[in-house]
């Protein structure tokens, strides 16, 4: 039996370039448990470590962003 | 965010037009420096003997052994940050002279009056990472000559570029300064980028405040034992400090650390203190030394070393409104939720001023929605000055929401760029 890759242990976390960031929204509506929005429209993302089986969830809302604001880097 | 056309900013109108020096008795960057001119090379040697030259591990540990904390604000360990450089010819140094809070004085009265104390530190830190890269952004003219004109006195510095570069307060942030040095818009990155691992032409910066230099100078000078022999345990040395307002005697100051603010201020009685400028805090505590690691676990921000006493002769809430303005307009205009946050904020407060209906428990959760949440600190220092001021100023909202004022005029204490105080 091997041992599961190290990056699976990897914690990661999901981080807005705020310079990118136009407030389209896409990221709130395609995972309102972790991602919500502030009084001016822009996401206000739960700063919590993404737990490995929340990572297709991120990757969906990272990806979805027309701006590529949004990115799910190893914490 | 689409980025907003930042235009140039109006000259900068000083804390204090030309704030005299006063002596405290601790003058070790600012030995010499009462004559109203500035020291010279000799006069400068004489006063602080030979430039001695250290390794950059010598540096680290001297810096380590005394604490050695960023002036610029931040207060980062000057230790982790040149310990973070790859030295070697390409690495740069960066000399930060912006001083882009509104309310501070002391960068340029260093840079004016003992330009050498800063180079000494700057050629200190080249030699210790190989380099002869060193470049000082500064935007006030006065300086920038001064520098310059110190550059010609000494056979050392012919490789040091002095550049003077645009006005506005996150203009001044360290990133903002490279891009600027750079030939990019002098904006924040939005990705949190280290100088140390990317900063001039890419290279590796060994980036700091101005008086941060002095400081690393003096260290190589004295060696940490000296350096340390004012001063307390947690934070030996000196630092400089602004201190206005309703002051016995305004002006900059070299105090050690460790000595009590009353001696800046005189007896403060009730009268609120704003600690760091406009990034920092109010307080009313009596009894507060200068010691950043103490002020820091009060709560307190100590920021770029200023102090002012706020007359009981102007409209606190007038003061604290117009500096939201401001701060929301000095906004780079890149991060929605700076752009949007401190409006929203600076126009709540401008409500709270006229007495108009304002929902309080609103704009409280919206001041914890900016912090944080921005390419740079600005929202965060923003954020914690004005959450400060309502709490400081409970009963003169008060009065200004049952009466539409304290009574008093808003004199302009606080000065803003571009108005006279």
């Amino acid at each position: 039996m091997s041992a599961a890759p190290a990056h699976r242990d990897r914690e990661h976390r999901l981080e807005v370039d705020w310079t990118l960031c136009d407030g389209h929204g896409l990221c709130a509506r395609i995972w309102p448990e972790r991602i919500g929005f502030d009084d001016w429209g822009f996401p206000v993302v739960d700063d919590r470590p993404v737990g490995e089986h929340q990572l297709p969830h991120a990757r969906r809302a990272a990806s979805i962003c027309p701006r590529l604001a949004l990115r799910l880097e190893p914490s | 965010m689409t980025v907003l056309p930042t235009t140039a900013s109006a000259p900068r109108a000083s804390a204090v037009a030309e704030p005299p020096i006063l002596p405290l008795g601790a003058a070790r960057l600012l030995a010499g420096a009462s004559s109203g001119r500035a020291v010279d090379h000799l006069e400068h040697r004489a006063l602080a003997g030979p430039l001695v030259h250290r390794t950059q591990a010598w540096l680290c540990e001297a810096a380590r052994t005394v604490g050695l904390l960023g002036r610029g604000g931040a207060a980062f360990p000057v230790a982790t940050k040149l310990a973070a450089v790859r030295p070697g010819p390409a690495t740069h140094v960066l000399v930060n002279g912006s001083e882009s809070e509104p309310t501070s004085h002391k960068d340029r009265l260093l840079m004016r009056r003992v330009p050498h104390r800063v180079l000494d530190g700057a050629l200190v830190a080249a030699a210790a990472l190989g380099t002869s890269r060193v470049t000082v952004a500064v935007h006030d003219q006065e300086a920038a000559q001064a520098l310059t004109t110190a550059c010609g006195e000494r056979g050392d510095a012919t490789a040091v570029r002095i550049v003077v570069t645009p006005a506005g307060f996150v203009a001044g942030e360290v990133q903002a300064v490279v891009n600027g040095l750079d030939g990019r818009p002098a904006v924040p990155n939005g990705r949190r980028t280290l100088p140390s691992d990317r900063g001039l032409e890419g290279r590796p910066t060994f980036a700091g405040n101005v008086e941060t230099f002095a400081q690393l100078g003096l260290l190589a000078l004295l060696g940490p034992s000296a350096y340390a022999a004012i001063g307390t345990g947690t934070e030996p040395g000196t630092s400089l400090v602004t201190v206005f307002g309703d002051v016995p005697r305004a002006g900059v100051a070299e105090v050690a650390h460790g000595t009590p603010l009353d001696l800046l201020t005189g007896a403060t009685g009730d009268r609120p203190v704003l600690l760091g400028g406009y990034h920092g805090t109010w307080t009313r505590a009596r009894g507060l030394l200068l010691d950043r690691p103490a002020l820091r676990a009060s709560g307190l921000a100590w920021g770029a070393g200023v102090v002012v006493v706020l007359p009981e002769t102007t409209c606190p809430l007038g003061e604290v409104a117009r500096v939201a303005r401001w701060l929301a307009q000095e906004s780079a205009g890149q991060c929605g939720p700076c752009v949007f946050g401190l409006a929203s904020l600076a126009d709540d407060i401008a409500r709270l001023q006229v007495g108009a209906p304002v929902d309080l428990p609103g704009l409280h959760r919206r001041l914890g929605l900016v912090s944080g949440r921005g390419a740079c600190g600005h929202p965060d220092g923003a954020v914690r000055f004005l959450a400060s001021a309502l709490a400081m100023f409970p009963e003169e909202i008060g009065d200004h929401t049952t009466s539409g004022g304290c009574g008093r005029p808003v004199l302009g204490v606080l000065p803003l760029p571009g108005s006279a105080r």
